[in-house]
C-alpha cells in the first residue's frame, strides 16, 4: 500500500461536492494528517460534473498525482472522468439503489462497494445527508476514528442548529456500520494514522487575504471573477475588524481606480482578478505608476485567452503582468509558488508598493487559488510579519521637500528615485498628481529635460530595490546535477515530489524555483552550470522561458501544460525524464 | 481647518491653458469659492479629475488632487473618501468623460451616495480633441464626426441620476457666477453624492448652445415655486427637455451617505507596525 492516501468525491455541481470533501480534508488535518487538495469543476452552478479531491499523508504531501485510491461517485460519470486513475486497489463507493446507478461497471478490479446512502441518510433524519453517510462509508474503509468528522461536522452545519450537527453524526455512522456489517473492512487495506501534530488548512486566496490583513491592507475592491473571488470573498467582513472596508465596484476598472484613490489617501489598498478583469485594470496601470501610487495588483490566473476556461489551470499572464500598460511602467512582479508563500508574498507587496511608491503585481494562479493545502499554524507567525510603509512624511517632515514658493515637491528627484509622500490632510502638502508627465511638484509638463529627469527617477526604484531587496530564488534536489528545472508559480509542489521520483531511478536534478518575475534573480551561472535546462510552465508559449533566455542569452528547453490541468508529480517527473532520453529541444505539447 | 480661507488660496500658480472665454473659469472659481465658504482648505480638500478640457482643473486648484484616466475620476474619489471621510472630496468631470466613457461609473456613483461633490462641466461638445458629438450635443448638432447631426438624443444625465437613486440633483450655468457658487455649495453640504451639472460653454466649437443661448432660456428654480423635496415635481422638471433650469431640482434632506452605513470612522492610512493585535487568530480559523 502507498504511503499516502488520494480520495475523492464527485457528482454534479449543486450536489455538496465542495462541502462535503471539505468536511474530510478538515477532519484528516485536525487528526494530524498532512491534505493536499485539489478541485475539478466546471463553469456551471448546477449540473456538470465537480470532484473534490483530496491527497493525504502523515509526512508533507504538495502536489497531486495520477492515482484515486478512494472513490465516492455520487453519478456514474464520476467513475467515467476518473477511470484512468482507479487501480486494482481502489475501492469506488456509491449508491447502487439509485436507479441511475444500478449498471455501473468499476474499471481497473477495483472495488465496487455499494453502500444504499440515500436509504441510510433518510433513516438519519433526511436524504440530504446522502454525503455524510458516503463519508462514514469511507471512514470505515480507510480505518479513520469516525469521531474525528465531529468536529468537522459542527463547523460546517453548527450555525444549522444543533439537531441537524447530531443528525449529520448519526448519518456518518449509519454509513460506517453499513460497511461493518455488509463487508470485510480488513480486506481494503488502508490505514489512516492520526498523529498529534497541529495543522491549519487553508487555500491560496485565503493565504493572500490573510496576508493582506496581516500587513495591515485596509481597502479592497474588487468585482467577482473566478479565480480570485475567495480573496474579495475572505475580506469581506474581516477587514471591518481591522477598520478597512471592502467595496464591489461595478467593474475592474473601477475597483482599480477605486483602490488607487484609497491608497492616495494613505490606505494599503488592493484589488484582485484574473485575466480578463486584468485586461480592463490595464488601463490604469500607467497611471498607478506614473502618479507613483503604492497598490497591490493581484492576478489569480486562469486558462485564457479572452475568458477561455473559467475554472481551468494556466499559467498564461506572465507577459500581461510583465508588460502589460502603454509606456515604460516601472513596477515589481511577485509569484508566489505556494500557499504559505502567497501569504508572505503578499505582505512582501504590500512593503514594496509602498517603498518603491509602484505598482506590485502578485501573481497566483488557479492551482494556488482553489487548493488547500495544511501547515502547521506558525507558518505564518504574525509576530514575523513588517510593515515598512517607505518615505511617508508628516507635517514635521513636510517643511524639507517644500520648494522655494511653499510647494510640496511630491515627485521630488532623489538619489534613490523615491519621493517624499504626504497623505491628504498633512499641512502644507497638498498637491498634484496625474497621469501626464508631470515635474517634480506634479504638474504637467512637455519640457524635454524634465520628462527625461522623471523617466529616470521611476525607473531609478527599480535599481534601488535590486540594491536593497533580496530578489532570490529556492533550490531543491541535488545543486551539482547537470539537469536543471526552473519553474516559477504553482508548480514547485508537482516537481518538488518529481524530484524523489526521479532520484529513485536514478535521475539527479537541480530544481530552481523562482517567486519573482521581475525583478528576478540573474540565473546566468546556473544556467551555464547545468548541462540540460528545462523551463516548467503552465503555458504553451513558455512565457518564463522566453524571458530566461533573454537574461541568459542561451536557449533552453521547455515543458509546457496547457490542457488546463495543473501538473501532476509522477507526470512531471515522467515529462523531465523523456526529456532527458534525448529529444531535448523539441516542445513537450500535451493536449487532450 | 482655518477660517481665514479665501477662494484664492485654492487657486495653483499654474494660468489656465482654457481659450478665453470659456465657461470652465467660471465653473473652477465657483468650486473654489464654494470650498472655502464651506469652511475647507486646501489640505484637508482632494480633487478628482477625469480626462478633456475639464480634467485639467486639478492643475490649475490648489490642494490634494489626482488627475486621472478618462471616464474614470468617480471610482477615484470613492477610493479616496472611503479610506478617509474626513476630507473634503470634489470630483470634476466633463460630459464627455462623465456621460459618456464613465456613464456607467456615473450611475453607480449615484447609487453608492459617497457622501462628495460631482461638478460635471457640461458644453455639449468635445473640445480638447478640436469639436466632435458630446453624449449631450443635440440630435441635429453638425460636427466633423457628425456632419448630419449625431442622430441620437443627447443623453439626460439628471433623469439618469434620479433613476439610479439620486439624494441630491442640481444645474447650474457657469457665467452666473453668484448662483453656481451657492449650488456647488450646497452640494458639497448635502449628506451624500451632491451632483451639479453646469453649462459651461465652449465658445470654440460650440456655436449653439452658447452663453447667449443659456441666458436667454436658463430658468432660476429660486425664482419659481419649485419644491426640491418633492420628487415628482423633480421628475416633471428633468423631464422637461427643451427647459434649462438652474438651482437644486432635488434633494432627499435623509439621506445618508454609503460610508456612514457601511461604518467607515475616520483614516484608513495609520496602521500598526507589524501584524495586528490578535492576527494569529486569523490563523486559528483554518483550524
Amino acid at each position: 500500500m502507498p504511503e499516502d492516501l488520494n480520495w475523492a468525491i464527485g457528482g454534479e455541481a449543486g450536489d455538496g461536492i465542495d462541502s462535503t470533501g471539505k468536511i474530510f480534508a478538515q477532519a484528516l488535518s485536525r487528526a494530524g494528517r498532512h491534505v493536499f487538495t485539489s478541485k475539478d469543476f466546471a463553469s456551471r452552478i448546477r449540473g456538470g460534473y465537480t470532484a473534490y479531491k483530496v491527497r493525504t499523508a502523515v509526512d508533507r504531501v504538495e502536489s497531486v498525482v495520477d492515482r484515486l485510491d478512494i472513490l465516492i461517485a455520487l453519478t456514474e460519470r464520476t467513475i467515467h472522468e476518473n477511470e484512468d486513475e482507479l487501480h486494482e486497489d481502489s475501492v469506488v463507493i456509491y449508491d447502487g439503489e439509485r436507479s441511475t446507478m444500478q449498471d455501473v461497471e468499476v474499471p481497473h478490479g477495483a472495488t465496487a462497494l455499494e453502500v444504499p446512502l440515500k436509504r441510510l441518510a433518510e433513516d438519519a433524519g433526511g436524504a440530504i445527508m446522502l454525503n455524510v453517510v458516503a463519508l462514514g462509508a469511507a471512514c470505515e474503509v480507510t480505518n479513520f476514528p469516525i469521531e474525528n468528522l465531529d468536529e468537522s461536522l459542527q463547523k460546517r452545519f453548527g450555525d444549522k442548529g444543533e439537531a441537524i450537527v447530531e443528525n449529520n453524526k448519526t448519518a456518518a455512522r449509519k454509513g460506517q456500520e453499513y460497511v461493518q456489517e455488509e463487508f470485510e473492512t480488513d480486506d481494503f487495506g488502508y490505514d489512516l494514522e492520526t498523529t498529534d501534530a497541529d495543522y491549519v488548512l487553508l487555500n491560496g486566496d485565503e493565504a493572500i487575504g490573510m496576508g493582506a490583513l496581516a500587513a495591515g491592507c485596509r481597502f479592497y475592491a474588487g468585482y467577482p471573477i473566478t479565480p480570485a473571488t475567495d480573496i474579495m470573498e475572505y475580506l469581506t467582513g474581516r477587514i471591518d475588524q481591522f477598520g478597512g472596508k471592502v467595496v464591489q465596484a461595478e467593474d475592474e476598472l473601477a475597483a482599480i481606480n477605486m483602490a488607487l484613490g484609497a491608497a492616495r489617501a494613505g490606505a494599503r489598498s488592493m484589488t484582485a482578478t484574473s485575466g480578463p478583469g486584468i485586461d480592463l485594470m490595464t488601463e490604469t496601470f500607467g497611471l498607478v505608476a506614473t502618479s507613483e501610487t503604492p497598490l497591490v495588483i493581484c492576478d489569480v490566473m486562469r486558462s485564457g485567452p479572452s475568458t477561455g476556461m473559467p475554472t481551468k489551470q494556466e499559467q498564461g499572464d506572465l507577459d500581461m503582468t510583465l508588460y502589460g500598460g502603454h509606456g515604460e511602467i516601472p513596477r515589481f512582479v511577485v509569484a508566489p509558488t505556494n500557499i504559505s508563500e502567497c501569504f508572505w508574498k503578499t505582505v512582501e507587496a504590500f512593503n514594496l508598493a509602498e517603498k518603491y511608491q509602484t505598482p506590485v503585481f502578485l501573481v497566483s494562479d488557479l492551482a494556488l487559488a482553489v487548493t488547500e493545502q495544511t501547515f502547521s499554524p506558525d507558518t505564518f507567525d504574525m509576530d514575523e510579519v513588517e510593515v515598512e510603509r517607505g518615505k511617508v512624511v508628516d507635517e514635521d517632515e513636510v517643511d524639507a521637500w517644500l520648494d522655494e514658493q511653499g510647494r510640496f515637491q511630491a515627485h521630488f528627484a532623489t538619489a534613490d528615485g523615491v519621493s517624499p509622500r504626504a497623505f491628504p490632510g498633512t499641512t502644507d502638502g497638498a498637491h498634484m498628481t496625474t497621469g501626464l508627465e508631470h515635474d517634480e511638484l506634479g504638474r504637467r509638463t512637455e519640457d524635454t529635460d524634465v520628462r527625461i529627469e522623471q523617466v529616470d527617477k521611476r525607473q531609478r526604484k527599480v535599481d534601488t530595490a535590486r540594491e536593497q531587496e533580496e530578489f532570490d530564488y529556492r533550490e531543491f534536489g541535488d545543486p551539482d546535477a547537470d539537469t536543471l528545472v526552473i519553474s516559477w508559480g504553482s508548480n514547485e509542489g508537482a516537481m518538488r515530489e518529481g524530484l524523489d521520483l526521479l532520484a529513485e531511478e536514478g535521475h539527479d536534478v537541480r530544481f530552481i524555483s523562482v517567486p519573482y518575475i521581475f525583478p528576478r534573480p540573474d540565473l546566468t551561472e546556473e544556467v551555464q552550470a547545468a548541462e540540460d535546462v528545462i523551463v516548467v510552465e503552465c503555458n504553451a508559449t513558455g512565457q518564463f522561458a522566453d524571458v530566461i533566455e533573454h537574461d541568459v542569452l542561451e536557449r533552453v528547453d521547455r515543458i509546457n501544460k496547457y490542457n488546463g490541468v495543473r501538473f501532476k508529480a509522477d507526470e512531471l517527473a515522467a515529462d523531465v525524464k523523456e526529456h532527458l532520453a534525448g529529444d531535448a529541444g523539441t516542445q513537450e505539447v500535451e493536449a487532450e | 481647518m482655518s477660517s481665514d480661507v479665501r477662494f484664492t488660496d485654492f487657486k495653483s500658480d499654474k494660468q489656465p491653458t482654457w481659450c478665453p472665454g470659456c465657461g470652465d473659469f467660471g465653473t473652477m472659481n465657483g468650486m473654489m469659492k464654494a470650498l472655502a465658504e464651506t469652511g475647507n482648505d486646501p489640505d484637508n480638500t482632494f480633487v478628482v479629475a477625469g480626462i478633456g478640457c475639464s480634467g485639467k482643473i486639478g492643475t490649475y486648484m490648489h490642494s490634494y488632487a489626482l488627475h486621472g484616466v478618462h471616464g474614470r475620476a468617480l471610482p477615484v474619489g470613492i477610493g479616496v473618501k472611503m479610506a478617509n471621510p474626513d476630507l473634503e472630496v470634489m470630483v470634476a468631470g466633463g460630459d464627455g468623460d462623465g456621460y459618456s466613457i464613465g456613464a456607467g461609473h456615473f450611475i453607480h456613483a449615484v447609487r453608492r451616495n459617497v457622501d462628495m461633490s460631482y461638478v460635471v462641466m457640461d458644453n455639449r461638445i468635445y473640445g480638447l480633441t478640436k469639436g466632435q458629438a458630446s453624449p449631450t450635443s443635440r440630435k441635429d448638432f453638425e460636427t466633423a464626426t457628425t456632419p448630419e447631426g449625431p442622430k441620437q438624443p443627447p443623453v439626460n444625465p439628471k433623469a439618469l441620476a434620479l433613476a439610479s437613486g439620486a439624494t441630491f440633483i442640481a444645474q447650474s450655468f457657469s457665467s452666473n457666477s453668484q448662483r453656481h457658487a451657492e449650488i456647488v455649495q450646497q452640494a458639497i453640504e448635502h449628506d451624500g453624492f451632491g451632483f451639479v451639472n453646469v453649462y459651461s460653454p465652449c465658445v470654440t466649437f460650440n456655436d449653439v448652445d452658447t452663453y447667449d443661448y443659456f441666458r436667454d432660456t436658463i430658468v432660476d428654480l429660486a425664482e419659481t415655486d419649485h419644491d426640491a423635496d418633492n420628487r415628482d415635481q423633480a421628475k416633471d422638471k428633468i423631464l422637461e427637455s427643451d427647459k434649462e433650469y438652474m438651482g437644486v431640482l432635488y434633494q432627499d434632506e435623509d439621506s445618508v451617505p454609503f460610508e456612514e452605513r457601511e461604518g467607515v470612522e475616520g483614516s484608513m492610512a495609520e496602521i500598526p507596525d507589524g501584524a495586528p493585535e490578535g492576527a494569529m487568530d486569523l490563523v486559528r480559523e483554518f483550524y
